[in-house]
């Protein structure tokens, strides 16, 4: 059985390294990147199993627009993405994920703080061939 | 004259201090209106009295006449106020003078068939320069009372020189010829139709500049309020993060110890991870609290109230079973269709039923109603908890106010989940009232309207 690659995008490094030890721990292999242009490269040169990208790093929108730049793109395209949130109480900026969920190209929405074992369960529920 | 209580939430109306708006000035007519209506069922009572019932020599045709003309007059504006919306304020306002002069003339023809000078209800020319001050500012205040003098004076004189017919006032002395009298009573006239156009003009510029001071202050307030919220807002977005992350933290260490961690260790990261869940309720509140401008025609939508009232009590059916709390759903028959926005009722539901499962004794009984009351719907939570102090009663829907009981009962709670559900509620146009005695339980009635709107400014 293959180690399966997760790319964790996401500026909060204290997040990052908890998701990682997680993640390994449940034999998973976890790169990571801070910004949304540095994990654009890493996806497109690693070619991650499935990619956990925050919703709002820089900028409001930054998570989407790494989405939707993902998703165009040939090597990304099918990549599972898992988004995680916590943008409710953003200001000017309101979405609703089950409302919203067909307008973005993302997989599921993962509302922080996430729990350790649903973080592994939505992982495996999303994987392309079940680990 | 109408004076409407401000809600203090609203701005005031520069209008109300000042001559800007049409609609503001358009009040002041209709108000003259329903005076005069007085003034010319006045005449009628004095001509009928006095000279159909007592048969006294006084004017009777001439009088009739002249009320006659008045309840014309009046008729034509009052049908004219209905007919046309005020919105030139240019017309309006010439419309305010032309009645106002024209009420004057009238004023001094009765006098003139009723005795002029010899009369007492010469005074009546002070009451208009009163009215005066209050519509107008300044110069237009003197304008109106030298009018009033101008009339009054050429019908005094007019009478005692024999170029106005004199209709004697057969209750007082034959005075229309008596010079001395004659200048007294101008005099006197003259000095109280001046001092109170002065006084009035006074008073009322002094009231418009406090008004003027009020609407600025009040913006001013408004606008710290309104940079306190954003303030709110800011912290909120700013303390989430770490917030969050800590949680993650503390749940990942022990999942990762698992069986090995020691009892106590385990202990103490289970209370770090609860302490984390309230500062976390806390954040995801207050930013619902802060939120503002909501209430948005695309955020309407047809809500079935049975159907959203009993998901939502699903959802915290294993909460309850928890401490053995059996939930009683009572619901209205036939269904009943909200147009509001449905999460802001979704969270009002939440709250409260959450509020009672939570305040509730051990395998207590948890009753939630809905009732139609035709315009309006209600939503009863019940619960026979631990209940609320009556002088409390009134606090709970502050922001980070939590009851004594509720404080002994769980240090868990946020403070805010009522002041929610208050906001929300208010929001949509509904009212929420509490019952409750201590020890015996509360009961929380929601009213909201069938259709939601946004409130007026």
């Amino acid at each position: 059985m293959a180690e399966k690659t997760i790319l964790v995008i996401d500026d909060d490094i204290d997040l990052v390294e908890i998701i990682r030890v997680t993640l390994e721990n449940q034999g998973f292999k976890v790169i990571d990147a801070q910004t949304g242009e540095r994990g654009l490269a890493m996806a497109k040169e690693q070619d991650p199993d499935l990619i956990l990208l925050d919703v709002m790093m820089g900028k409001v929108d930054e998570g989407f627009q790494v989405a939707y730049e993902l998703r165009s793109n040939d090597v990304t395209a099918e990549t599972p993405i898992l988004m995680l949130t916590a943008v409710t109480d953003q200001t000017g900026f309101d979405f609703d994920p089950a409302k919203d969920k067909d307008f973005l190209p993302v997989n599921e929405f993962l509302e922080k703080p996430i729990s350790p074992r649903s973080l592994v369960d939505m992982v495996r529920k999303h994987l392309p061939t079940n680990v | 004259m109408r004076c409407d209580l401000q809600n203090p939430n609203e701005p005031i109306d520069p209008g109300t201090s000042q001559f800007v708006s049409a609609a503001s000035l358009r009040a002041r007519l209709d108000w003259f209106n329903k005076l005069r209506w007085g003034a010319a069922a006045g005449v009628f009572a004095v001509v009928l009295i006095a000279g159909v019932g007592l048969k006294a020599p006084i004017e009777v045709r001439g009088l009739l006449l002249t009320g006659g003309v008045l309840l014309l007059l009046n008729t034509a504006y009052f049908l004219r106020s209905r007919r046309f919306k005020a919105v030139d304020i240019a017309i309006e306002l010439r419309l305010v003078k032309v009645q106002m002069v024209g009420d004057l003339v009238t004023l001094t023809v009765l006098l003139n068939l009723s005795g002029g000078v010899e009369n007492p209800l010469l005074f009546l020319y002070v009451i208009h320069v009163i009215i005066a001050s209050l519509l107008f500012k300044g110069r237009e205040i003197f304008q109106i009372a030298w009018l009033a003098i101008f009339l009054f004076t050429a019908e005094v004189f007019g009478e005692y020189f024999n170029l106005l017919p004199h209709h004697h006032l057969p209750i007082a002395g034959e005075m229309a010829h008596e010079l001395p009298f004659i200048l007294m009573t101008l005099g006197s006239f003259w000095l109280v139709i001046l001092f109170c156009a002065f006084v009035g003009a006074l008073i009322m510029r002094h009231n418009r500049a406090i008004k003027d001071e009020l609407v600025v202050h009040q913006s001013v307030l408004m606008a710290e309020d309104r940079a306190k919220t954003d303030f709110f807002r800011f912290v909120t977005h700013e303390i989430k993060s770490p917030v969050n992350t800590a949680q993650s933290g503390v749940e990942t260490a022990l999942d990762l110890g698992g069986e090995s961690l020691a009892p106590s260790v385990r202990d103490v990261l289970e209370r770090a991870v609860s302490r984390l869940k309230q500062a976390t309720k806390i954040v995801q509140d207050l930013a619902d609290l802060t939120r503002g401008g909501v209430l948005k025609e695309e955020n309407l939508s047809q809500v079935d109230f049975n159907d959203l009232v009993t998901a939502t009590v699903d959802a915290q059916r294993d909460l309850a079973a928890r401490s053995g709390i059996e939930i009683r759903l009572l619901l209205a028959n036939p269904p009943i269709m909200l147009t509001t926005v449905r999460n802001m009722v979704e969270t009002v539901v939440a709250n409260l039923v959450n509020n009672a499962i939570r305040y509730s004794r051990e395998a207590g009984r948890v009753s939630v109603r809905v009732v139609d009351t035709g315009k309006r719907v209600r939503l009863i939570v019940e619960d026979e908890g631990i209940g609320i102090e009556e002088n409390e009663q009134g606090l709970i829907f502050d922001e980070f106010y939590r009851s004594t009981a509720a404080r002994e009962a769980s240090n868990l709670g946020t403070g805010l989940g009522l002041p929610i559900v208050r906001k929300f509620v208010e929001e949509l146009g509904g009212t929420i009232e509490v019952d409750s005695r201590v020890g015996h339980g509360a009961v929380f009635t929601v009213t909201l309207p069938r259709k939601s709107r946004k409130r007026r400014r």
